[in-house]
């Protein structure tokens, strides 16, 4: 009989009975993990009490991974195997990463698809460097909350397109995350600031992270959220403050200097400037220079202001936008929450409260925002009661299809509700044709080449007919999570086409598979420092719930009992101090089975006072 | 013709979405009509704010939000019931998509693209709108622009109002009118889609 706490009739149930689940915001910066506690959203914090976990991944060559501070600390050094910022990469094609604001330190490697990065590790998909954050925010969640969640929320910016979605769900696959949702991260702040404060009425949400800009506009009603419009940049955030900050600073020292470690070092002082400028009014540059020369620059908040004015000013067209197509003038607004720590500045939160005509929310801390959202929706999708909230979202970007003479025809346009299915009817142009090939791609362009080639769906089986006579009935399904599914079928003859994908800048199933099963390496040892914490766990409440029993009914045993369960109870001790799980378990069954007529004596007693109408509170006094 | 839930039996509900007795989801149902699915009787006027609330109502017990974790089958269903009642929001809310979808159920296809339009009056008024946003767009005049929108905005409230006669008794018994109206209504409102457009890039520039 397994040594047990003896509880009261009409004391509290086990905690257990929640289902674990944890919501976690993926950053271009910082990542966070939250989790609902005893109904209280709350974000999980490190070791050391930090709650933000850099989004730097460092490949060293022992072939470890660092994740965090410690991979910040190195990225002056070793900027080729530190990847920061990787959320801009996600989805993203080699040609169109060019193109970002800055110089990027990174090996990347030219190419069709998704583009790579080399390290010293090998060659890396940005998939593979989030699923490390996601590993770590994962492993921290299973420390803190004492068991492995059931599912996981995870946040994209709204303006993410399908193939930057697919990015976050395979990486987060790869870090063995149950993905429930997919959750925007404008809607996440919403539900985290408007069940808090309680508030209704039509909100804008104005987040600006590191790396990407959204505005959404939603309704708030009686625990509907209900998302009106959104539109974004998912190539604009801090990190483009922080750079124009860096060319002033290249500009003033006079280098132009194509050194990685210089422009890493300057990119650090230009965001620390301008963090520093938020309480203070100036602020000094001590700079080492490449030639080993010193040199202290000064910046005061309105030279900031003057740098930093474009990178605003990029945020306006999305915001009209999103007003026009909400159908809303600003004076309908009952108020505009900032999300994202670049909403800290100054400079910004005067020009919000200029543009909405009204001073902007910001009673919520616009870093933890996103990730308490989550952290609320993953216990309600979990099954943790919640009847109250419903999550209504939108397709961010119009969905076409490609035509003849190289134009999109719209199929299903930007903001309309998800879940939505569009159906549309293609025919055949040869005798006996009997394949067909779909392109779908995503944007507001008429024009292929301006617009997102999403992925190229190939229809096979079509029962061979005489040319135009086939009726096939294509449709598209955008689901919660924004992600898209082609079903195809032969209206006359009731056939089912074969659907493949062909991802343009996602990854196949079989470079997913052969991922995960690289990721069986690092696994192994997974497993083994899971078996070790969880015999530790079980190790540790064996012993509290013997000391708990002795406390009161030490007596029950005699002299011989007593020593033989003092041997097992330090033998126990002795292996919880080390690292060996097996010995570990071993102990505490042998402490088990030393206390088993302590146990049983225990529940007589119980019993009899029970029945003697007396309860164990008497005890003991 | 009443269905029975797959789960326990029970009578379902109008809609049949849900079982009111043991709380399973029921299979989709492709041929209920966009009415059908929101339990909701078939007329042109109809309150869009009602509308709104029993399509929420709905999607509180069927999103697939409420399936995360459930099994596949349940998940499936979910999205295509939330999908559909979507679909059902988006086309009866809007006069236009909403008049359409019922001259459709009668048969009527009046916005298709076999339809060749012999109103020359219509097309006149067309072409004059077309020529005076032209104009406005070049002269940058934002001004002109919102009053233009104005002017557009009240020909459409009257486009509607004439389908709103025309429709008071289903099935329409002057589908050639209603379809004439119905045309006249989808100008209007990719009319107000391009002055958006306009104003857009003017703002922007």
């Amino acid at each position: 009989m397994a040594l047990m706490q003896i509880a009261e009739p009409g004391m509290t149930a086990d905690p257990h009975q929640r289902r674990l689940a944890i919501g976690i915001d993926l950053g271009t910066t910082h990542s966070l993990v939250a989790t609902v506690q005893s109904a209280v959203p709350t974000i999980l914090q490190d070791h050391e009490g930090h709650y933000l976990l850099p989004s730097v991944v460092r490949y060293l060559a022992n072939g470890e991974v660092t994740v965090g501070y410690a991979a910040v600390a190195a990225a002056g050094q070793d900027p080729h195997n530190t990847i920061a910022s990787v959320k801009r990469f996600m989805g993203r094609g080699h040609e169109e990463v060019q193109t970002l604001a800055g110089h990027l330190p990174y090996d990347l490697i030219p190419g069709e698809g998704m583009l790579r990065l080399r390290t010293r590790a090998g060659d890396k998909s940005p998939v593979e460097v989030s699923a490390e954050i996601l590993r770590k925010l994962k492993a921290l969640a299973v420390e803190s909350l004492g068991g492995e969640p059931e599912g996981a929320v995870i946040t994209v910016p709204a303006y993410f397109d399908e193939a930057q979605r697919q990015a976050t769900k395979d990486a987060a696959r790869l870090a063995g995350l149950n993905v429930l949702r997919l959750l925007a991260e404008p809607t996440a702040a919403a539900v985290a600031y408007g069940l808090d404060k309680k508030s209704e009425g039509l909100f804008a949400i104005y987040d600006l992270g590191g790396g990407t800009f959204d505005i959404s506009i939603l309704r708030l009603q009686a625990g509907v959220f209900e998302v009106l419009a959104t539109a974004g940049d998912t190539a604009l955030g801090g990190d483009d403050m922080d750079h124009v900050i860096a060319e002033w600073v290249m500009g003033e020292v006079g280098t132009a200097v194509e050194d990685p470690l210089w422009r890493r070092q300057v990119l650090q002082h230009a965001r620390n400037a301008k963090e520093a400028l938020t309480v203070q009014q100036t602020v000094e540059l001590p700079l080492t220079l490449p030639d080993g020369s010193s040199r202290t620059l000064s910046l005061s908040r309105n030279q900031l202001e003057t740098l930093i004015q474009p990178v605003i000013q990029r945020t306006l067209p999305a915001c009209r936008r999103a007003l026009r197509d909400a159908g809303l003038k600003i004076e309908a607004l009952d108020g505009v929450v900032l999300v994202g720590g670049a909403t800290r500045v100054p400079a910004l939160r005067s020009f919000v409260g200029e543009f909405f005509q009204q001073t902007p929310l910001t009673d919520m801390d616009p870093d933890q925002v996103v990730a308490l959202g989550a952290a609320i929706q993953a216990d309600a999708l979990v099954g943790n009661q919640r009847e109250d909230l419903l999550l209504m979202d939108v397709l961010p970007l119009s969905l076409g299809l490609e035509t003849m003479g190289g134009l999109v025809e719209k199929i299903i346009p930007r903001n309309t509700p998800i879940p939505v299915a569009r159906a549309q009817e293609f025919t055949t142009f040869k005798d006996g044709q009997t394949a067909m090939a779909i392109h779908v791609l995503q944007g507001e362009r008429d024009l292929v080449q301006d617009s997102r080639s999403l992925a190229r769906f190939s229809l096979r089986g079509i029962p061979p007919m005489v040319a135009g006579a086939a009726r096939i009935r294509v449709t598209f399904q955008v689901d919660a999570d924004g992600l898209l599914t082609v079903t195809a079928e032969e209206t006359s003859t009731g056939v089912r086409s074969e659907v493949v994908v062909k991802p343009s800048f996602g990854l196949g199933d079989d470079e997913i598979a052969k991922m995960l099963q690289d990721s069986f390496v690092h696994g192994a040892e997974d497993v083994a420092s899971r078996r070790l914490y969880e015999a530790r766990v079980e190790g540790e409440r064996v012993r509290e719930a013997l000391q708990t029993a002795l406390a009161s009914d030490a007596d029950l045993l005699d002299a011989e009992e007593q020593a033989k369960l003092n041997a097992a109870s330090a033998h126990l001790n002795d292996c919880l101090s080390k690292n060996d799980a097996d010995a570990i378990s071993k102990a505490a069954e042998a402490v088990e089975a030393a206390a088993e007529p302590l146990v049983q004596r225990r529940m007589d007693n119980a019993l009899r006072r029970a029945i003697a109408g007396r309860s164990i509170d008497d005890l003991g006094d | 013709m009443s269905a029975q839930c797959v789960q326990c039996g029970a009578e379902l509900d109008v809609p049949p979405a849900l079982c009111a007795s043991c709380g399973a989801i029921q299979p989709f149902r492709p041929e209920l009509s966009l009415f059908g699915v929101v339990g909701m009787a078939e007329c042109y006027d109809l309150n869009p704010q009602l509308l709104r609330d029993q399509v929420l109502k709905l999607q509180k017990g069927l999103h697939p939000d409420r399936f995360a974790n459930a099994e596949p089958a349940s998940r499936r269903a979910s999205l295509e019931w939330s999908t559909r009642l979507n679909e059902a929001l988006a086309v009866l809310r809007d006069p236009l998509r909403r008049a359409d979808y019922l001259l459709k159920r009668q048969g009527v296809d009046a916005l298709g693209e076999q339809v060749k339009v012999a109103d020359p009056e219509l097309l006149m008024t067309q072409m004059i709108y077309r020529e005076r946003l032209e104009d406005l767009v070049r002269a940058h005049d934002l001004t002109a622009l919102d009053t233009l929108r104005q002017e557009v905005e009240a020909a459409a409230t009257k486009a509607v109002d004439k389908l709103r006669m025309l429709l008071e008794s289903l099935p329409c018994n002057q589908p050639d009118a209603a379809g004439s109206a119905l045309r006249e209504l989808q100008f209007l409102d990719k009319l107000l889609g391009e002055i958006d457009r306009s104003e857009e890039s003017l703002q922007n520039a």
